[in-house]
């Protein structure tokens, strides 16, 4: 294996794991404060994927400004929901796991409403768009304009969301939520607005994350799912909760993901993500950054 | 108001006179109403079995559908080569032979991860057969020829439903149904009482698993085409799970309610606006976790119990 | 040769010591009670001793044979059984169920359904609890609860019961009640008890013996008197002489 072929692999990776670094951030958030798996998390990426694939293709709009209004749509999107079902039923006092559990069948439920909805809206074919495909070499590897862009947008949301939670009072809070639920409400941590709060940015993000899929890959109403196993997989490998964790897990994924591709077959990738998913829960690790299941 | 003693009757002589009618019933009615039957009875041992499982020890699987598949994969591959009742009894201990083989690692993993492990390992069952199928034999799916007629398959789900419910029935009355009820509502007490929660857990899950096998190979004669998208479909899981809460987990009956209400609700839908029928499913599954966990026959039970308040209170007018 | 046997146990959490070198013994036909501050290593020991989980080393014996690392349901089949200290009542099974589900999977494992339920009824009049039978275990009060808890234990047909903090958040009332149960359980099956406490009243009244936990360590041993004045005792846990 020559020196640009594994240079490629590592460069392939970590634009797939910037990515799935992304992807990720969204779930932990809410799972970190809420402790609510989101298996509608896919979907939620789709639905952004479809507004920056139809703003391009019937208003011609620059999909990095589409970036904006995808994340805006599914943040609104993740408003509505939180507010209409997913905060009353916090507040019921039924026992987490009940919570927990139903919080899960609710979702699988939104999954499967937005996964049809968007195959009434934009039909079931698998759709695309080129934009940017001039390809630059970085050293010797050849690289594609838009994943480059793709990478770097990911990378500069990472950092925002990073400095968000670390250096701002909200990111503060919301950390304080994650570590330690009845305290942060204990010394007065407003739990529900927060809970409405990162609900609204993970969707947001989610949404803007698949925007930026959208420039790269195909498209589909049914393309969520993998990305809410490798999501999972990755916070898990970052530690549940765990912020700046699972930006790192995602990194990593990416970068093992790619890296078992290449030395199986790209046919395989399905199989290795969900072997890795089914590995990851049964072993249960206390992810790389501790704290786990 | 019945007396306890005439409810024991009634289904002594109701479950019988229910099966003869359902015996009879497709010599005289369109192919049309035995393929319809034929739907509901698929659901309801499918959603039975489902019950056995999920509803008994609590552990809510969304991967039902993977045995459902590994049944109509085995039909697939024997079909022709061994008699038909063979194949049946085959795919469903097969399915059953995983479940076994999985169970233990499976069931240690508790609450809302246990919950998207068997997602995550029905995806995988799926992706699996996908690549078996297009690397392997060339194409994804297989085609069915000479399947036998629609009354067959449906006296073969009739039997098949009916041994479901059986044993949906005789575990809820049993040693080893009080052992299950109890890891439901409390799986440490349960431990420390004695009950070997690992054993029973694995023997519920693969005794769930053996319906949905059965069934599966029924099915695959009757779509006489099948690929792993169609029967690894999440969506089968998800109809399961949807009819279980609308029908409600607590009796038996439940499911073949939610069966019904559902097969009928698909039936005007499915075939012109899947998608309409689909989201229309995620709604109520919404509406019933958050309004109505004990499904639909809460409902009833109020509505019962409303009736019987108002009885007592109205005195002789009624 | 004891009842129940605590020999140099020993429990690691990571780098949290919970328990070091807990020797202890229980006798048969004793109440024993288990004393000291939160956090001391109560709970962890009676986790240890019923098998949630294998202690780090040393040796529980019960009855003379080895238990440590043995499952919590294989301990409950040799006679030793707990409550836990938030109740775990099956609440959507009624009272009657309850103590049926101890009266199958305990001592007795071959029970047909109806003896079972005889046993249960005979249980519950013992306990106390058969005009309740048919209620619901999550529409019981607290103190019915605790009841329930200890009625169920005792359908395993044990010969050591060990009650984690049985007594806590009862009213005086009901404390005196729950205190006459527990003696009428040794008194008249003749059953060993080994509780964790923090009621003082009740458990010096109720001990043969009184052990005391803290950090981990077994610091005192005695009548509750020698107990209530050890000097040791005092400054860790009680804070004042208990009058006894």
């Amino acid at each position: 294996m020559d020196y640009g072929r594994i240079l490629q692999i590592i460069f392939t990776g970590c634009i797939t794991g910037g990515l799935y670094a992304l992807v990720a951030v969204g779930l932990n958030l809410i799972y970190g404060t809420m402790r609510l798996l989101n298996i509608a998390h896919g979907e939620v990426i789709m639905v952004g994927a479809y507004i920056a694939y139809w703003c391009f293709t019937l208003y011609g709009v620059n999909p990095f400004l589409s970036l904006l209004l995808s994340g805006l749509v599914t943040s609104f999107l993740g408003l509505i929901i939180c507010k209409i079902i997913f905060l009353p039923m916090i507040q019921t006092g039924k026992s987490e796991e009940t919570i927990q559990s139903n919080s899960l069948l609710l979702f699988f439920a939104i999954s499967i409403i937005l996964t049809n909805v968007a195959t009434l809206l934009w039909s079931a074919d698998i759709r695309g768009y080129s934009y940017m495909t001039k390809v630059v070499q970085i050293s010797t590897v050849p690289v594609m304009l838009n994943r480059l862009s793709a990478f770097l947008v990911a990378l500069v949301v990472s950092i925002i969301t990073y400095l968000l939670i670390q250096k701002t009072m909200l990111g503060k809070a919301i950390r304080a939520l994650i570590q330690e639920r009845t305290a942060a409400k204990l010394v007065g941590i407003n739990s529900n607005r927060l809970y409405l709060f990162s609900f609204v940015i993970a969707f947001g993000i989610a949404g803007l994350s698949g925007a930026l899929l959208s420039m790269i890959y195909e498209i589909s109403p049914f393309m969520g799912m993998p990305y809410t196993i490798t999501a999972f997989v990755v916070i898990v490998l970052g530690g549940l909760g765990n912020i700046m964790g699972s930006l790192i897990g995602g990194f990593i994924f990416g970068l093992v993901e790619t890296i078992g591709i290449s030395v199986t077959s790209p046919g395989l990738q399905s199989i290795i993500s969900y072997g890795i998913f089914i590995a990851v829960i049964l072993i249960r690790p206390k992810g790389i950054f501790g704290r786990g299941l | 108001m019945i007396s306890s003693r005439k409810k024991k009757y009634i289904p002594a002589i109701g479950i019988p006179a229910l099966l003869i009618f359902l015996s009879i019933l497709p010599f005289f009615v369109t192919d049309y109403i035995v393929s319809l039957l034929l739907d509901i009875l698929t659901w309801v041992a499918l959603t039975e079995s489902w019950i056995i499982l999920s509803g008994f020890t609590g552990y809510i699987s969304l991967g039902h559908s993977a045995f459902f598949g590994i049944g109509a994969y085995v039909m697939a591959i024997s079909w022709m080569s061994l008699p038909y009742p063979l194949i049946i009894l085959i795919s469903a201990t097969s399915s059953m032979a995983l479940a076994f083989a999985i169970g233990f690692p499976v069931l240690r993993v508790r609450g809302p991860y246990f919950v998207i492990l068997t997602l995550g390992l029905s995806e995988f069952a799926k992706y699996i057969f996908i690549n078996y199928e297009v690397n392997v034999k060339g194409t994804v799916g297989r085609i069915l020829l000479g399947v036998p007629p629609i009354k067959t398959l449906y006296f073969s789900l009739l039997v098949i439903a009916f041994f479901t419910i059986l044993c949906a029935y005789l575990i809820q009355r049993s040693r080893f149904g009080y052992g299950l009820f109890s890891i439901r509502e409390d799986e440490d007490a349960a431990e420390s009482l004695g009950i070997d929660t690992g054993i029973f857990k694995w023997l519920a899950f693969g005794i769930s698993a053996f319906f949905p096998g059965a069934v599966g190979s029924v099915m695959a004669l009757r779509r006489t085409y099948i690929d792993p998208y169609s029967v690894f479909d999440p969506i089968v899981s998800f109809q399961i799970i949807v009819m279980a809460f609308l029908g409600g987990m607590g009796k038996l009956h439940g499911p073949v309610l939610g069966a019904c209400i559902l097969t009928l609700i698909s039936e005007f839908l499915w075939a012109r606006y899947p998608h309409y029928y689909m989201i229309i499913l995620g709604v109520v599954l919404v509406v019933i976790v958050k309004y109505l966990p004990s499904g639909i026959l809460e409902i009833v039970g109020k509505l019962e119990t409303a009736i019987r308040f108002l009885r007592t209170r109205m005195g002789c007018i009624f | 040769m004891h009842f129940l046997e605590c020999r140099k146990v020993t429990k690691h959490f990571g780098g949290l010591t919970a328990l070091m070198e807990v020797n202890l013994h229980v006798n048969e036909g004793e109440i024993v009670g288990l004393i000291g501050a939160n956090g001391a290593g109560k709970t962890t020991l009676f986790n240890l001793i019923s098998g949630v989980y294998p202690p780090s080393s040393g040796a529980i014996r019960f009855d003379g044979q080895d238990i440590s690392g043995l499952k919590t349901h294989d301990i409950c089949r040799k006679g030793l059984v707990r409550t836990f200290q938030i109740v775990k009542p099956f609440g959507n099974m009624t009272v009657l169920e309850n103590v049926i589900v101890g009266e199958l999977f305990g001592v007795h494992r071959d029970k047909t359904l109806v003896k079972a339920r005889e046993d249960a009824i005979k249980t519950l009049e013992f306990t106390g609890l058969y005009e309740k039978r048919d209620t619901l275990g999550k529409e019981l009060t607290i103190a019915d609860r605790k009841r329930l808890e200890v009625a169920r234990s005792l359908a395993t047909n044990p010969r050591l019961l060990l009650l984690d903090e049985v007594l806590a958040g009862l009213t005086s009332t009901e404390t005196a009640e729950a205190m006459k149960l527990l003696k009428k359980i040794r008194d008249e099956m003749g059953l060993t008890i080994f509780m964790v406490e923090h009621v003082m009243k009740a458990v010096m009244g109720l001990s043969d013996r009184i052990i005391v936990l803290h950090n981990g360590e077994k610091i005192a041993e005695g009548t509750a008197e020698e107990v209530a004045e050890n000097p040791v005792v005092i400054e860790a846990y009680l804070g004042e002489k208990i009058k006894t």
